[in-house]
C-alpha cells in the first residue's frame, strides 16, 4: 500500500484564452500521506480550489500528473474518474450542497446509494452515521430546517457514507459560526485519528492550523510555503 | 426513485406549473385530435354507415355530399355481374325546406333504400311498414332548433312537395352548416326531381365466396362510364377530399398538427426548465460519484411522473370540455384510442424532452460544486 494516497506532480492549468487567460496553477507538486489532515490555504485566486478539484478528479491538468491511490488520473476517462470518486473520495462543500428536497437521513442514504447501489439497510446505516454526529433526532428534518452547523455535519455524514478513504473539504467552516466551525474541525480531525481517513481541507480559516498535520500555502498558483506541524 | 419524486414534489408550485403545462398540451391534443377524428368520421359517415361492399358513382365524384346523377340502368347492369348478390340506392342533394312556421331553409337531403344497413338513417328501416307515412322524414337531434318541429309529426315542405317530419335520430349531425334530413330513396328522388332514368349512388353487395376486388374489376369492365369504388376507397376518397381539398378540413388538420407541436414545445420547455432548476443538484450528484445512468434515470423518472400526472389531469378536464363542445360542434368525436394515444404521446414527449435536459444534466461540470 502506497504511503502517499494523493499526489500531484508539476501540475499546470489555466482557464480562459488570450488576455483573459488565468494561470490557476503553475507547476504545483505535492503529495498527501495516508491518515493525515492537510490544510491548503492562501489568498483568494491563489489556486486552492483548483488544486482540490484536481485531487478530486473533477478537473484534469493541462500539464503534469495527478495520482489517486496510485492511479494516474490523467489517463482515465470521465466515467472512470466518476468511478474513482465514487469509490475513494468524499466531498464537503462550503455551501453544504445538500439536496434540498431530501431529509437529512435521505441525503446520507443517497450518498450510500451512489456508492453501494440500493441496499435494504441503507436507511439504518444512514441513521447510524447521523447518530455519530449527534443528528439522530434531526434525521427527518429537511436541510432548510437545520442550522448551518447541522447542515455541514449532515454533509460530512454524506461524504463519509460508504466509507471513502479520502475526504476533500472546500472551506467547510466558512459559513459557520465559531462553535459550529470548531465542531467541524474536530469531526474531520477525528476522522483522521479514529478512522484513518486522509483529509485535505482548503480554507482561509486559521483555526484549521490547530488540527492540521501540515499546511500548504499557495500564492499566485504556486506553493509559497509548506509547513509540517505535529498535531497534538 | 425517491429523489425523483422528492425533487418534483418538494417545489409544489413548480410541479403544479409543469403538470399544468403537460395537461394543457394533453388537452390540446385530445381536443384537436377529436376535431380531426370527428371531421374525418363525419366526412365518410354515410358511406361507412352502409354495409354494402361497392359504391358506383358518377365519374369524378369526390365526396358523398357532392354526388352527380348516373343512369339508373347501371343498377340493372351491375346486378347482372357475377358475384353481385344485392344492389341498393342512395342520393344526397341540397334542397329547400319550408319549416312549419313557413320560413325557408336550405337542407341536405339524404335518401336511401332501406336495405343499406342498420346504421343508415332511413325511415323505412326502423318503422313497421304499416306505420310508415309515405313522406316520412327524419332529422338529427343536433338540428332540432333549425328544423323547428315543435310537435311530431310536423307537416313541412321539401322543394315545394309535402313531407312529414316523423322523428329524431342521433349521431348524424354534419359539418355542412345546414340541417340534414333523411328519407327513403323513393321520397328523396321525388323531392329532388329525379327522372325515371336518374340515380346517384348505386351500392353493390358482393356474394359470399367472391372477392370484392374481383367483382369491382368486373363492374369496372361492365360500367366504364362511372367510378366503381369499394366502400373503403370511397370513404377514404371522401375524407381526403374534405381534409385536404377544402379550406375547413385543411384548417382542422393544421390545427391538429399545430396542437401536437405546441404540446411538444410546451412539454419540452417545462421539462427542460424543471431540469435546469435542479442543475446544481445534478452537479453535486456527479461530484459525489453518481453514474450517468443514475442521473439520467432521475431526470427521466421526473419527466414521466410529470407526463403521467399532466396527461391524467388533461384528460379529466377534456371530458367536460368535450361535453360542452358537442353542443356547438355535434360531429366532434373522441375515438376510444385517442386518450390512450395522448397519454402515450405525452410520455413520449416528456421522455424526448428529458433527453434534451438529460444532456444538460450529464454534461454539467461537476467542478462547479466548489463555486459557492
Amino acid at each position: 500500500m502506497l504511503d502517499e494516497l494523493l499526489a500531484i506532480k508539476d501540475a499546470r492549468i489555466s482557464f480562459g484564452k488570450g488576455n483573459a487567460q488565468v494561470h490557476a496553477l503553475r507547476g504545483v507538486s505535492a503529495s498527501f500521506r495516508r491518515c493525515t489532515l492537510s490544510l491548503v490555504t492562501g489568498p483568494s485566486g491563489s489556486g486552492k480550489t483548483t488544486l482540490l478539484s484536481l485531487l478530486g478528479c473533477l478537473l484534469s491538468p493541462d500539464e503534469g500528473k495527478v495520482f489517486v491511490d496510485g492511479a494516474l488520473v490523467n489517463s482515465l476517462s470521465e466515467n472512470e474518474k466518476t468511478d474513482l470518486r465514487r469509490r475513494k473520495i468524499g466531498f464537503v462543500f462550503q455551501a453544504f450542497r445538500l439536496l434540498h428536497s431530501l431529509s437529512a437521513i435521505d441525503n446520507v442514504a443517497l450518498g450510500l446509494e451512489i456508492r453501494n447501489g440500493k441496499q435494504p439497510d441503507q436507511i439504518a446505516a444512514a441513521r447510524d452515521l447521523l447518530g455519530q454526529f449527534g443528528l439522530a433526532e434531526k434525521a427527518n428534518h429537511e436541510p432548510n430546517d437545520l442550522s448551518p452547523g447541522e447542515k455541514q455535519r449532515v454533509a460530512v455524514a454524506r461524504a463519509l457514507a460508504g466509507n471513502p478513504s479520502i475526504l476533500l473539504a472546500d472551506e467547510p467552516t466558512a459559513s459557520l459560526d465559531a462553535a459550529a466551525g470548531k465542531n467541524i474541525c474536530q469531526i474531520l480531525r477525528n476522522q483522521v485519528e479514529q478512522n484513518g481517513k486522509t483529509v485535505v481541507v482548503v480554507s482561509h480559516d486559521p483555526r484549521w492550523q490547530e488540527y492540521a498535520d501540515r499546511t500548504i500555502v499557495l500564492g499566485d498558483g504556486q506553493i509559497k510555503q509548506e509547513e509540517k506541524v505535529a498535531y497534538s | 426513485m425517491k429523489l425523483a419524486w422528492q425533487n418534483i414534489s418538494h417545489d409544489r408550485a413548480r410541479f403544479l406549473t409543469t403538470v399544468l403545462g403537460v395537461s394543457f398540451a394533453a388537452f390540446l391534443m385530445v381536443f384537436q385530435g377529436s376535431l380531426l377524428a370527428g371531421f374525418l368520421q363525419a366526412a365518410s359517415r354515410f358511406i361507412d354507415a352502409s354495409d354494402f361492399d361497392i359504391w358506383i358513382t358518377a365519374r369524378g365524384v369526390q365526396a358523398f355530399e357532392f354526388g352527380a346523377t348516373v343512369e339508373s340502368r347501371f343498377r340493372d347492369l351491375a346486378a347482372g355481374v357475377p358475384g353481385v348478390t344485392e344492389t341498393g340506392r342512395a342520393c344526397m342533394a341540397f334542397s329547400l325546406y319550408r319549416k312549419p312556421s313557413g320560413k325557408q331553409q336550405v337542407v341536405a337531403l339524404v335518401g336511401a333504400d332501406s336495405n343499406l344497413g342498420k346504421d343508415f338513417p332511413v325511415p323505412d328501416h326502423v318503422e313497421r311498414v304499416e306505420d310508415q307515412s309515405p313522406d316520412s322524414i327524419l332529422y338529427d337531434a343536433s338540428d332540432r332548433g333549425a328544423i323547428e318541429a315543435a310537435t311530431l309529426p310536423a307537416a313541412v315542405e321539401i322543394n315545394g312537395r309535402r313531407a312529414n317530419i316523423e322523428r329524431e335520430v342521433q349521431g348524424y349531425g354534419g359539418f355542412l352548416g345546414v340541417p340534414s334530413l333523411f328519407t327513403s330513396y323513393r321520397n328523396a328522388a321525388r323531392y329532388l326531381g329525379f327522372g325515371p332514368d336518374d340515380g346517384m349512388y348505386i351500392l353493390v353487395r358482393v356474394a359470399k365466396g367472391y372477392a370484392v376486388a374481383d367483382v369491382q374489376q368486373k363492374l369496372r369492365e361492365r360500367l366504364p362510364e362511372v367510378d366503381v369504388l369499394t366502400r373503403e376507397e370511397f370513404a377514404h376518397k371522401s375524407r381526403m377530399y374534405w381534409v385536404i381539398k377544402t379550406g375547413a378540413g385543411s384548417a382542422i388538420l393544421t390545427a391538429a398538427v399545430l396542437g401536437f407541436l405546441i404540446g411538444l414545445v410546451v412539454v419540452s420547455q417545462t421539462i427542460y426548465a424543471n431540469t435546469m432548476e435542479n442543475i446544481e443538484e445534478y452537479a453535486t450528484l456527479k461530484a459525489l460519484g453518481a453514474s450517468r445512468t443514475f442521473v439520467a434515470r432521475i431526470v427521466l423518472i421526473q419527466s414521466l411522473i410529470c407526463a403521467a400526472a399532466g396527461s391524467v389531469l388533461g384528460l379529466l378536464t377534456v371530458v367536460p370540455a368535450m361535453k360542452y363542445a358537442r353542443i356547438l360542434i355535434p360531429w366532434i368525436h373522441t375515438p376510444w384510442y385517442l386518450p390512450a394515444m395522448v397519454v402515450l404521446a405525452s410520455l413520449a414527449m416528456c421522455s424526448l424532452a428529458s433527453v434534451t435536459s438529460v444532456r444538460s444534466a450529464l454534461t454539467v461540470d461537476p467542478g462547479r460544486v466548489f463555486r459557492a
